[in-house]
């Protein structure tokens, strides 16, 4: 008896020995893990698509891109919400290197280019079919280029990644000169320009294209000062016959007028709950207005500077900014704020709006006016005014009392046209004018320090091997 | 309604078991002395009494007694200070008894992980907590009664809503980001994160505290924050005993907090309205239709103010909340079968408006001697809790708006409705002028949430004693834990709130299952002076999480409040799922009862732990030299016992995310050609090699018991070096992330534990005292690679970094205010300052106010606590109160952000009505002048929102009167006390909210912040309990 109680419970505990192999290996049940991922083409799109949604942030209302607008002669900001100090010392010229928004421009970059630089990577290890594969490389090389452009001229030498690196690897990476940056940025997009379909070519809109890479690296060649460069490469996006200006300006943020033949790149949103949907409309609506938006950010209102720069009678003008609202009480309240992406149709649910407005990072005006600016030509130029129905340059009309260059008509004329589109301080940069423009319009003394963001602060604690920018 | 039909049960029950018929026997008169077996001397108050039977005496001065028994009775002679010396009668009439001295103190049995030992044997830091000590208590939660009885474990009411778990810290914090939490073992199963509010008090025979590492690394991976052992009540052969408690109690609020009334707050509005409009241009003299909005004052304010009577608004919240409580019990047994039976309800109504809880426990443990060598048992326990939660969302919550709403509205406007948004009401007049009113009825009327728990806990096993020393147990546990939470928001909500919210529902449902077997083989041998006691074991526990989400909207009225009829716009369900294995050694050696030894080892592999760090192994090895049983001190007469231990063990602290270790696909959106396309993108970083956070502690420590134990004394020293932390540990970004979850960082913890206990008086008037004092020094070490400090900003800002304790509160200092401008410019300032606003302290002294001169401005953690507990008794009264200390904690005050100056027309505390006005009225000269807007450091993180959290706190007070057996003589009764018990009577402290020990976040790194806590209530009761 004895020994047949011993024998029943040595065999339970056996059993509890048998089952016991599952209760260490245990998978998340609800989360996706990275066990089994990036093996599949379908893999790879759904990568690639989360690559592309780093687009919302970069060039989001509360951006890195957004924020040069706030430095430059354009935008200012009054009342907003958060952390006000932080986000008012771009306006102000007064950033720190603890600036949190600096640090998550910074940190928000860098997790944009690992999601792109993972693609790139675990391509590598896979065998996908060789169309497919090229395809999702000069769309991730596209991206890539794109914000290392962006970047460097924000803050600068970089730290340079061509692929994923590890926790080890990562305190050995330090800044790389601008000029290793640009080549990185002139070889992705030219692998872009190559690789990408033709706008024509794909039925995806939102996808980057052959004419997108072009443009953008007709950019860079500008900043490089290779206007021959910038002239050769934005004439074959002009020649490509891919692109034109729409009739009416105003019509390029109408949202049922998406993805027009002027837009060679832009950022998609869908509006409606549960979407991916835009909300430049609330963030740039004036703080606390409660009456044409609920939730509102009071990010880039409108400077009077900006307000001045348009010539009599430019529609854009009207298209571009409001000039103030009703609140709640019927009371008209004065403010200059962005108009571009209004969308006042815009469903108000569980307390913010889903907004649909797509966001324009390349337009071909913008491909216009740098041509005339790489060559020189002052037709390319007009095209542009034509559009508006305002005098060309070099006729009688023209205030070349203020505008008395080509270079400077031009400078005004991408003002104007391009106001707000993150642009502005940039093309300040290049041209030269930020110091002079700069400081007379927010009254602040700045130099060529100012004109790059400082290296985050924790950047530096984490890796003290990594250099300051000079003048902070 | 419910409270009295189950009191008329109860009743019911009672006289049903009145019924039974007694027993009748023949009864002589017994008397004789009592002596001490020491000295011979006669012992006068000894308590005789029958076993089992009604009566009893006490002994005369001459130590003489008296007593009527049965013949064959058992006579028990109990007396403080001796052993409890049972008689059988025998037919005698007269007996002569002499009583050894009692080592009481060290004789009882103390609960450790996988057994029992006697405390004179124990050879680590184990507290221990007796019925005796809880059972009075109000507290539904047993954790909340613990707080200031022990020495080394710190148990800080953060919330006061009933049933709310305690933060309980067992020496200091020992970890930054993973649990702090204690494992709770409740009758040998271990459970992560209990909620003891699950268990009835009144069940709960003792809790035993393993505060060493040598102690809890029996519990290997899990027992780095100490363990908690719980062991509720078993049935005793013998008599059937039932024993049924009634209480009837009320909860009140302690100290409502000092704001400001409505004639104090105009002027303020007032003041800061043209103080702000000044500085932009103005004259306070301006009317209202030269100003911009913002600048305008509500023409009533300054023609007529005193129209305006206002709300209290906590008057509002709070209410003096009644709460029933009921147990009844049954215990006995005969020779194989013990059983104890206990049914119990509570229903307590919470202090804030709607808050209540109710529970219902019901448990049964059996034990059954099958043969002499098999035993099996049961013990099983239900629970059902239906609670409303209104009061501890903290921020946003009813506490915390309740001080930022303006008090100038009445409770009602003239249309019944509850604010001034409402369109109808005159009150609409003041929507242009930026007063703020939630009102509380808002939250907790026109929210109605309902949370209903329902738990059960089972616990078997089989026990097998074979070839004389062997004992082979298998333990069978589970737990099933169902959560539901609802929640309906009327639409608009009587317009009681900031603006008008459509109606909105909430359905959540969790659901928890744990389950644990564990197999013990034990051998225990004594070969002559030397005894041995071995213990393996294994144990598989795994538990399952699963929960689902939902919301609803756009419903048509409030009639119905479940979802069906709204729209559903969220739905959503998660699950989760760990598991462990383990295997145990102890052995225990004993040479000559005087050296003891115990080393323990453990291995656990947990599938939290990543793939290349599944096992980690925790030995300990403790010793203690009990010092009395030498010669040479057993002839010194005043040293009742001495006993010295040293120990040494390793624990961890497997409180880390179920799955850290495995990297995670992040889920996002974006649209192509017009359509919505999924994306995946890694989120965290794998680490295979993620693990425990391992504690390794060494403890000395020493027992007295002096004067045959009339004081007992214990001491302890410990130091706890905390390695392999889990820490979020920021990583260059270029690698794609911001962290990587890492063990990384080391933390020390070290201090003293004292407890002294006193009998004071030990005859006719009894007074014991209990006092124990605890110090914890808390350190980081290392904080990985660069030491980077840890920032986290919670309204404040804390800085965790190496050389300091954990969340040093990280700020600026103001110095008061400038009183003029002459002052401004004789010191670095702000550029915007202005007289009237901070003297901010240029601490780095480089002659400008920028970040660099934020520095450290307090911590959470105290500099010691105390615990004084006195015990009074004369004849058949006793009384008793606690007195709870805590020295040199600092708190952060987030309501500062609303409260301690002007913002968006928030109410103030009445502490700053004194603020600058004016070079001649310059105030108390700490408060700065209050403006719409501040452009300078006003708002930012400083000393002005750290406050003193040091506190005294009369934790317990109780009056009970026990019926002396020979009043119950002619009853059925056994035992029958009246008692009257006040928990938190009063807290004394300088702190502006309601109770220092308020916070309403958890974690290391978040500890003492309140932002709107539920107040800590004063708990007033009366009860009875009875016995048959």
């Amino acid at each position: 008896m004895k020994t047949f109680k011993l024998i029943v419970l040595i065999g339970v505990s056996l059993f509890h020995f048998s089952c016991s192999d599952d209760l260490l290996d245990l998978d998340p049940i609800s989360e996706m893990n990275e066990n089994e991922f990036y093996e599949t083409e379908e893999d790879f799109q759904l990568a690639v698509n989360a690559a592309y949604e780093t687009l919302h942030i970069h060039y989001g209302p509360e951006g890195g891109l957004s924020y040069t607008e706030q430095l430059s002669d354009e935008a200012t900001m009054f009342r907003v919400a958060g952390s006000i100090s932080d986000r008012q010392a771009f306006k102000d010229y007064n950033l720190r290197p603890d600036n949190t928004v600096v640090q998550a421009i910074w940190d928000d970059s860098f997790i944009a280019l690992n999601r792109i630089n993972t693609v790139l990577t675990r391509l590598e290890s896979v065998d996908l079919d060789e169309n497919v594969e090229s395809v999702f490389t000069a769309e991730m090389r596209f991206l890539r280029g794109l914000y290392y452009f962006n970047l460097v001229r924000m803050f600068g030498p970089l730290p340079l990644l061509d692929r994923t690196v590890s926790v080890q690897e990562s305190y050995q990476i330090l800044r790389s000169p601008e000029n290793e940056v640009y080549d990185l940025v002139i070889s992705d997009l030219e692998y872009a320009a190559a690789n990408l379909p033709l706008r024509s070519e794909t039925e995806i809109e939102g996808q980057a294209t052959k004419g997108a890479a072009k443009g953008i690296l007709g950019k860079v060649y500008l900043a490089l000062g290779d206007n021959n460069a910038a002239q050769d490469i934005l004439m074959e996006v002009i020649s490509s016959g891919e692109y034109e200006l729409i009739d009416n300006y105003e019509n390029l943020w109408d949202i049922e007028n998406e993805n027009t033949e002027e837009g060679v790149f832009e950022i998609q949103y869908l509006g409606g709950v549960g979407n991916p949907y835009s909300d430049y409309w609330t963030a740039f609506a004036p703080f606390e207005n409660f009456s044409i938006t609920r939730a509102a950010g009071g990010m880039n209102m409108v400077t009077e500077d900006l307000w001045e720069a348009y010539e009599e009678g430019d529609p854009r003008r009207e298209a571009s900014i409001n000039e103030g609202y009703y609140d709640t009480s019927g009371t008209w309240i004065p403010i200059l704020f962005p108009k571009k992406w209004e969308d006042r149709t815009v469903i108000d649910r569980y307390g913010s709006e889903f907004s649909e407005n797509n966001f324009i990072v390349l337009r071909y005006a913008d491909i216009l006016l740098m041509y005339a600016e790489a060559a020189n030509d002052p037709e390319y130029l007009n095209m542009v005014r034509r559009r508006v129905g305002l005098p060309e340059y070099g006729t009688p009309g023209y205030p070349s009392e203020e505008y008395p260059t080509l270079k400077l008509a031009i400078a005004h004329e991408r003002h104007v046209e391009l106001a707000l589109e993150f642009h502005r301080w940039f093309d300040l940069k290049r041209l030269d004018l930020a110091i002079p423009v700069i400081s007379e319009a927010k009254d602040v003394t700045i130099t060529e320090e100012d004109l790059l963001l400082p290296i985050p602060q924790s950047v530096r604690d984490q890796n003290p091997e990594i250099a300051q920018n000079p003048g902070y | 309604m419910e409270t009295k039909r189950n009191l008329k049960y109860y009743f019911f029950l009672i006289g049903f078991l009145l019924m039974l018929p007694m027993n009748a026997q023949e009864v002589i008169e017994v008397s004789g002395q009592v002596t001490s077996a020491d000295d011979g001397m006669p012992l006068p108050g000894v308590n005789v009494r029958t076993r089992g039977g009604s009566d009893g005496t006490v002994t005369d001065f001459d130590g003489n007694y008296t007593v009527n028994a049965n013949s064959d009775a058992t006579l028990i002679f109990s007396y403080l200070g001796f052993e409890t010396t049972e008689v059988p009668v025998n037919g005698r009439t007269s007996i002569n008894v002499s009583m050894a001295a009692d080592n009481e103190q060290l004789s009882e049995i103390v609960v450790v992980g996988y057994g029992t030992v006697r405390k004179s044997d124990l050879t680590g830091a184990v507290s221990s907590i007796s019925a005796g000590q809880i059972q009075e208590r109000s507290s539904l939660n047993v954790m909340q009664s613990l707080g200031g009885q022990v020495a080394g474990v710190q148990v800080q009411q953060t919330q006061g809503a009933p049933g709310f778990a305690p933060t309980v810290k067992i020496r200091g914090t020992s970890t930054i980001t993973a649990g702090t939490s204690p494992l709770y073992v409740i009758d040998g199963y271990p459970m992560e994160d209990f909620d003891m509010s699950l268990i009835n008090p009144q069940n709960i025979e003792s809790i035993e505290i393993l505060k060493d590492a040598s102690s809890a690394a029996i519990y290997g991976s899990k027992g780095a924050n100490g363990v908690v052992m719980v062991t509720t009540k078993r049935g005793t052969t013998g008599k059937t005993q039932v024993n049924v408690s009634y209480e009837k109690g009320v909860q009140q609020v302690v100290r409502k907090v000092g704001m400001m009334d409505a004639q104090e707050y105009i002027q303020y509005y007032i003041d800061a309205h043209n103080n702000s409009w000044e500085v932009a241009g103005g004259n306070a003299s301006d009317p209202n239709d030269v100003r911009p909005p913002e600048y305008r004052i509500p023409p009533e304010f300054l023609s007529n103010p005193k129209q305006f009577e206002g709300s209290d608004w906590q008057d509002v919240l709070f209410r003096d909340a009644p709460m029933d409580n009921v147990n009844v019990s049954v215990s006995g047994g005969n020779e194989n079968t013990r059983v104890f039976l206990s049914g119990g309800f509570v229903s307590q109504n919470g202090i804030v408006d709607r808050s209540k809880f109710d529970r219902y426990t019901i448990r049964s443990n059996v034990t059954h001697d099958i043969s002499s060598a098999v035993q099996v048992g049961l013990n099983l326990s239900f629970t059902n809790i239906e609670s409303k939660e209104y009061g501890t969302e903290g921020k946003a919550g009813a506490v915390s708006l309740a001080l930022q709403s303006s008090p100038i509205f009445p409770v009602y406007n003239e249309n019944g409705n509850l604010g001034f948004i409402d369109p109808n009401s005159e009150w609409n007049r003041f929507v242009p002028y930026g007063l703020q009113l939630w009102h509380p009825y808002a939250l907790t009327r026109e929210i109605d949430n309902k949370t209903k728990r329902f738990n059960s806990l089972g616990s078997a096993f089989v026990s097998y004693n074979f070839l004389e020393n062997f004992t082979f147990r298998t333990n069978l546990n589970a737990s099933v834990n169902n959560r539901r939470y609802s929640m309906y928001q009327n639409a608009g909500q009587r317009y009681g709130y900031s603006n008008i919210n459509p109606a909105v529902a909430e359905d959540n449902t969790s659901y928890t299952y744990n389950w644990l077997i564990e197999n013990t083989l034990n051998y225990e041998k004594t070969f002559g002076d030397h005894s041995l006691n071995v213990l393996l074991g294994y144990s598989l526990q795994k538990e399952e999480f699963e929960e689902s989400l939902m919301t609803a909207g756009e419903f048509p009225n409030d009639m119905v409040h479940t979802l069906n009829a709204g729209r559903p716009n969220t739905a959503s369900s998660f699950a989760s799922e760990w598991g462990m294995i383990s295997y145990i050694g102890r052995v225990n050696y004993s040479f000559l009862n005087q050296y003891l030894f115990t080393g323990t080892i453990r291995r656990d592999g947990s599938s939290r732990f990543g793939a290349d760090n599944q096992w980690g192994y925790f030995p300990s090895a403790s010793v203690a030299w009990k010092v009395s049983e030498q010669d040479f001190i057993r002839d010194t007469p005043w040293i009742s016992s001495l006993k010295v231990r040293a120990s040494y063990g390793q624990t961890g602290n497997n409180l880390i995310p179920n799955y850290g270790s495995i990297g995670l696909l992040g889920q996002t959106q974006y649209v192509y050609g017009g359509n919505v396309v999924q994306g995946l993108y890694q989120s965290t970083i794998s680490n295979p090699d993620l693990k425990w956070e391992k504690t390794g502690q060494l403890d000395i420590g020493l027992n007295a018991g002096l004067f045959n134990n009339r004081i007992y004394f214990e001491a302890d020293y410990y130091n706890s070096i905390t390695r392999d932390l889990l820490l979020n540990q920021p990583v260059p970004t270029v690698t794609g992330f911001t962290e990587q979850l890492t063990n990384i960082g080391e933390v020390r913890n070290r201090g003293f534990e004292f407890l002294l206990t006193t009998r004071n008086l030990v005859n006719d008037f009894k007074w014991d005292t209990n006092f124990n004092l605890t110090l914890n020094r808390n350190e980081v070490l290392s904080l990985g690679p660069n030491d980077s400090p840890i920032y986290i900003n919670n309204w404040g800002t804390t800085k965790t970094e190496v050389g300091e304790p954990i969340a040093n509160y990280y700020g600026y200092i103001f110095d008061g205010v400038f009183l003029n401008q002459e002052e401004i410019e004789n010191y670095p300032h702000h550029p915007s300052t202005r007289p009237g606003d901070p003297r901010v302290r240029d601490v780095n002294e480089d002659g400008t106010i920028d970040e660099d001169d934020r520095t450290i401005i307090g911590n959470a953690q105290p500099d010691f606590n105390l615990g004084l507990t006195n015990n009074f008794s004369y004849a058949n009264f006793d009384f008793s109160f606690i007195l709870q200390a805590s020295v040199g904690n600092e708190l952060l005050n987030s309501q500062t952000r609303y409260n301690k100056w002007y913002d968006g027309g928030r109410n103030g505390y009445s502490a700053i009505t004194d603020y600058y006005v004016s070079e001649e009225n310059p105030g108390d000269g700490e408060t700065f002048k209050p403006y719409l807007n501040y452009p300078g450091l006003q708002r930012q993180f400083s000393d002005f929102w750290v406050e003193d959290g040091s506190y005294l706190r009369i934790a317990n007070l109780r009056l009970g009167y026990t019926l002396s057996e020979s009043a119950l003589e002619r009853t059925p009764f056994n035992t029958l006390r009246f008692y009257a018990n006040v928990d938190n009577l009063y807290v004394f402290t300088d702190y502006l909210g309601y109770d220092p020990e308020n916070g309403i976040l958890s974690g290391a790194l978040n500890a003492g912040n309140d932002y709107g806590a539920y107040p800590v209530p004063r708990t007033i009761t009366v009860g009875m309990n009875l016995g048959f």
